[in-house]
């Protein structure tokens, strides 16, 4: 994994609608830092085999054909140490937070895949957390008894961030700069990374965040 | 209840006509009996004696029909005097005969009192003391010297307090009936005021429908076309929202009402082709109903068919009408088209549900559209079901259906309360008179224990029958059959192991006493069969006579008296119980009824007063003045405000129909209402729900969800509406573009203005629901959020 900021990041896409794949590759071709579509297909077999299988993030659609959501296929990818994107239709915060829970780097909808996805690939390849706005939202209303403590602060910015989808709104309205919503959302998934299944991803991403001074061991 | 209900009521009535009718039949006869058989020299001062009597007791009649004459004190003095001239009358006839007969007069007359007098009972306790005190006068002076006999003076007084026992007893039931038919008609009223509200709500709420809210989507829609239609059209809108629905009275012409159905103008012109068999006369309530949901029919035409053409027939059908709109357009799939558009639910079927009609819409892609409606005259004005009524099927008025079953209450009561009291005049009468005479005239039956087997069975029959009575059962058919049985066979043991010449005498204790056995058992069949039986009665007794040797003719006369004045008295008191039964207890439903839905119709008078003020204030402080602008020319269709204040006014009322839908999550519902109204006019919406949904009160739901109704009224482009709900609030929020924030100084003040309705709509309630506005750029966000009761945060999942 390299720290640079401008290192090229290869992707192997699994996603079973053309329009999609096409759509994607779009996306990343119009990215400043370089980002390659190595592999795409509508099959997780696509991660698997070379040149699928060392790629730096797979971008995986969780409904794959006609079975239900492909969550065994997530945990597989995240205990051989994979850096998953989940991309997927279903907007509920069930499903977001099982996939946060089996250890995904991030969670989008298709409907934020233009404004998102590019962002988020960068970020888990960097292994740095990324909070788009529906996975704020379910993580800012999750009532589950193991969630982690969050502070009303943090739970306002959630439910802001998904709201407005802007930071800059969100900014404003708390009087605090972008850089401080971001962190709060930082914060967050690391929170959330923390109590969840033990996996190579998860604890790099505690890691770097304790590396980048964005929280503080005593915090965790 | 201090004049009481209206079964008690009657019931005082009934038998205050039975009291007087008996009374004055008795005297009167018996009287004219007396004069006839009379000697000559004697019958000009018993004349002058008993028709004075005659004429009070005509007096007493004639009060009955006209009830408020004749002062109560003047009734009571007259009939005290019928009481004491009969009684002078004894003297003066003479004679054994006259004897019976007065106390025959004097004794009926006094048991009457009690009924005609039942509601001032000292007015009747005078009475029989005077009565007892003129009878007792009566023998002392008819025949001086002897000492007065005082058994037949306990024997009145027995029965007088038998009669006003019986009287109390039946009241009391008569006041039970009152009280539960009150707690039941209250209950009733509840639940016909609630449908009558609903479907006022519905009347409402569809012509809202097609006027305020479809002229405002027109504005807000609208861009340079011409608007000459907008000032009258704005005005009739006004019109239709002030006009308090429901209270349209008299029948209208509903060919003429079809014949001015608009056909539209310029491009949305539908031309109709007409074929109606007129004139087609209903109640003005369906008549407009059918005519406000063939306009609504005959837009959708013009919107949605892609023809320029219709068929309207209307031809009557039986006593209703039926109206048929059918275009050879498109068509579509009824199916498929959401629970909140309103235009075929509400203002085509909803409204007719609500007159009592029906109306239904056949269509399919591809084969044209025929929306029918028909309306019946045996419909009721109102009613609560709800869904697809199958048209042709009589269904039973309900006011007739809960009317019978009020009168079989009532008249449950009353049969319950009679057969109470004449199972008391039994036992009594068995156990007093009837006893004393067994004991005392021992020696002269043949055989004695005959007699006194007899009463044993009689006393048996009247336990058993009062004991199924006390536990509030029927008597079973076979136990009344071998009752009844045995009463008739008491009857003729009596007359048979009886000297002849006893008969009706004093030592025949059963033949006064088995007629009221007999009632008790057969007190809730025709009165006929009481009649048969006490024919059978008296044949026995007659035949037991007969069989020794004919009667001489006083005999005979004394007999007769005898017999009118205990089985007489018995068959008037059945006659009595029928006309309690079938007479009293449907006048007092009746009665009843009329009260209730004369009370149902003041309450839903003043409920529906109360909540159209509610709802129209809800509409005055937005969208009435905004229709007063367009009306007048004040505030023009070419402005771009106004016609975003037309699209938030537009989508208030979206939200505001969509209040009424029986759905799981009504705040989710009713954004979607206003979301819906936003797409129509192109505005692209997106809309995340997130959390457990909860409970929300309607007035807080109301102020949650207006803002997004004026940030989506205001905007042209895309917009973000979220919901957000966590264990301790709700936050409704908006992401847009604001159209008029741009625009400087105007735009700012007709926010603000909105702003300033917003509050106005969801004043007069402490919801505390918070409001947050930020903007940026040319983003603005409002967010409106409210803290949910503790006890709903919990989540167990």
């Amino acid at each position: 994994m390299s720290m640079s900021d401008n290192a090229p990041v290869s992707v192997v896409v699994v996603d079973d609608h053309p329009a999609i794949l096409s759509g994607v590759e779009a996306w990343y071709a119009a990215s400043r830092r370089p980002i390659t579509v190595v592999a795409a297909g509508d099959s997780v077999g696509e991660a698997w085999t070379a040149p699928g299988s060392t790629a730096d993030v797979v971008v995986l659609d969780l409904q794959l054909g006609e079975g239900g959501p492909a969550f065994g296929s997530l945990r597989r990818l995240v205990d051989a140490g994979r850096q998953v994107v989940v991309y997927s239709m279903r907007d509920d915060e069930k499903t977001a937070l099982n996939c946060l829970d089996l250890g995904a780097a991030t969670f989008l909808t298709k409907s934020e895949g233009r404004d998102h996805l590019v962002e988020a690939t960068l970020a888990a390849a960097d292994e740095r957390p990324y909070m788009p706005p529906a996975l704020a939202g379910a993580l800012g209303t999750n009532t589950r008894a193991d969630r982690p403590q969050l502070s009303l602060r943090e739970e306002n910015v959630l439910i802001e961030w998904f709201q407005s989808e802007s930071k800059e709104l969100v900014a404003q309205r708390l009087g605090i700069s972008v850089r401080t919503v971001n962190s709060y959302l930082d914060r967050v998934r690391i929170k959330y990374a923390n109590l969840g299944r033990p996996a190579r991803t998860k604890a790099s991403l505690v890691a770097r965040a304790i590396q980048d001074g964005l929280v503080d061991v005593n915090d965790l | 209840m201090g004049h009481g209900g209206s079964s008690e009521r009657l019931l005082n009535l009934a038998l205050e006509r039975f009291g007087v009718w008996l009374r004055s039949i008795v005297v009167c006869l018996c009287g004219a009996l007396g004069i006839v058989s009379a000697d000559a020299a004697e019958i000009p001062l018993a004349a002058s004696l008993l028709v004075p009597a005659f004429l009070a007791c005509g007096v007493r009649l004639y009060s009955l029909r006209r009830p408020r004459l004749f002062p109560s004190a003047l009734l009571w003095t007259l009939d005290a005097a019928v009481l004491v001239l009969t009684g002078l009358s004894q003297p003066v006839l003479g004679g054994e005969g006259a004897d019976v007969m007065v106390e025959a007069m004097v004794g009926i007359s006094v048991v009457a009192f009690q009924y005609e007098w039942a509601t001032r009972p000292v007015a009747g306790a005078a009475l029989a003391a005077l009565g007892a005190v003129v009878s007792v006068l009566g023998d002392v002076f008819s025949s001086p010297g002897q000492s007065p006999d005082l058994v037949p003076l306990v024997r009145m007084l027995i029965q007088v307090g038998l009669s006003r026992a019986a009287y109390l007893i039946v009241r009391a039931l008569a006041r039970a009936a009152d009280r539960s038919a009150a707690v039941r008609a209250a209950a009733r009223r509840e639940m016909e005021v609630a449908a009558a509200r609903r479907a006022t709500e519905r009347e409402y709420l569809a012509t809202l429908h097609d006027t305020a809210s479809a002229t405002l989507l027109m504005v807000s829609q609208g861009d340079g076309r011409d608007w000459t239609w907008l000032p009258p059209r704005a005005r009739q809108d006004l019109e239709a929202m002030s006009a308090v629905p429901g209270f349209e009275t008299g029948s209208v012409d509903l060919a003429a009402l079809l014949g001015c159905v608009p056909e539209g103008e310029g491009q949305a012109r539908v031309r109709l082709k007409t074929y109606i068999e007129g004139p087609l006369a209903i109640p003005s309530g369906p008549g407009l109903a059918i005519f406000n949901g063939v306009r609504e029919a005959v837009t959708n035409v013009a919107r949605h068919a892609g023809v320029r053409e219709a068929e309207l027939r209307a031809w009557t059908e039986g006593d209703g009408a039926v109206v048929e709109l059918s275009d050879a357009g498109r068509g579509f799939d009824p199916e498929s088209v959401p629970a909140r558009r309103r235009g075929i639910s509400g203002s085509i079927i909803g409204r007719m549900h609500a007159v009592g009609g029906s109306a239904s819409v056949t269509s399919q892609p591809g084969t044209g559209t025929c929306v029918q409606w028909r309306w019946h005259g045996r419909a009721p004005a109102s009613q609560a079901g709800d869904g697809a009524q199958a048209t042709g099927v009589p269904r039973p008025p309900r006011a007739q259906v809960q009317h019978t079953a009020d009168v079989r209450f009532i008249r449950g009561r009353l049969l319950y309360g009679t057969q109470l009291a004449v199972l008391l005049i039994s036992l009594v009468w068995q156990f007093t008179i009837s006893l004393r005479r067994l004991v005392v005239h021992q020696d002269l039956y043949r055989p004695a224990w005959a007699q006194t087997a007899a009463f044993v069975c009689l006393a048996a029959v009247a336990v058993i029958g009062g004991a199924y009575l006390l536990r509030g059962r029927r008597i079973p058919p076979r136990v009344r059959g071998w009752s009844l049985g045995s009463v008739l066979a008491v009857s003729a043991v009596c007359a048979f192991t009886l000297p002849p010449e006893q008969s009706t005498a004093a030592p025949d204790w059963a033949f006064g006493v088995v007629g009221w056995h007999a009632l008790f058992l057969l007190a809730d069949l025709r009165v006929r069969v009481y009649a048969a039986f006490l024919g059978a009665h008296v044949g026995l007794n007659a035949s037991s006579v007969f069989l020794s040797g004919a009667p001489t003719a006083a005999e005979w006369a004394t007999m007769g008296i005898s017999t009118i004045a205990s089985c007489g008295f018995q068959l008037s008191v059945g006659v009595l119980m029928t006309n309690l039964l079938h007479g009293t207890a449907p006048a007092a439903g009746t009665a009843a009824a009329r009260e209730e839905e004369l009370r149902t119709r003041e309450r839903i008078h003043e409920d529906m007063q109360r909540d159209h003020k509610e709802r129209y204030r809800a509409l005055t402080a937005t969208t009435v003045p905004l229709l007063v602008g367009l009306g007048h020319g004040v505030l023009s269709p070419h402005d771009e405000e106004v016609r975003l204040r037309c699209g938030v006014e537009a989508a208030r009322m979206r939200r505001l129909f969509a209040e009424s839908d029986a759905v799981l999550d009504p705040l989710l519902n009713e954004l979607r209402a206003c979301v819906e109204v936003a797409e129509h006019q192109g505005v692209t919406v997106s809309l995340a729900v997130r959390g457990r949904p909860g409970e929300v009160p309607v007035e807080v739901r109301r102020e949650l969800v207006d803002p997004v109704a004026v940030i989506l009224g205001r905007t042209r482009s895309t917009a973000r509406v979220t919901v957000v709900w966590t264990p301790l609030a709700v936050r409704v929020s908006v992401v847009s573009e604001d159209c008029a924030d741009g625009r400087g100084t105007e735009g700012t003040g007709g926010m603000e203005g909105t702003e300033e309705a917003a509050q106005a709509h969801g004043r007069a309630t402490d919801a505390k629901v918070t409001v947050e506005r930020t903007t940026r750029g040319g983003s603005v966000w409002v967010e409106a959020g409210w803290r949910r009761p503790a006890t709903s945060g919990v989540d167990l999942t």
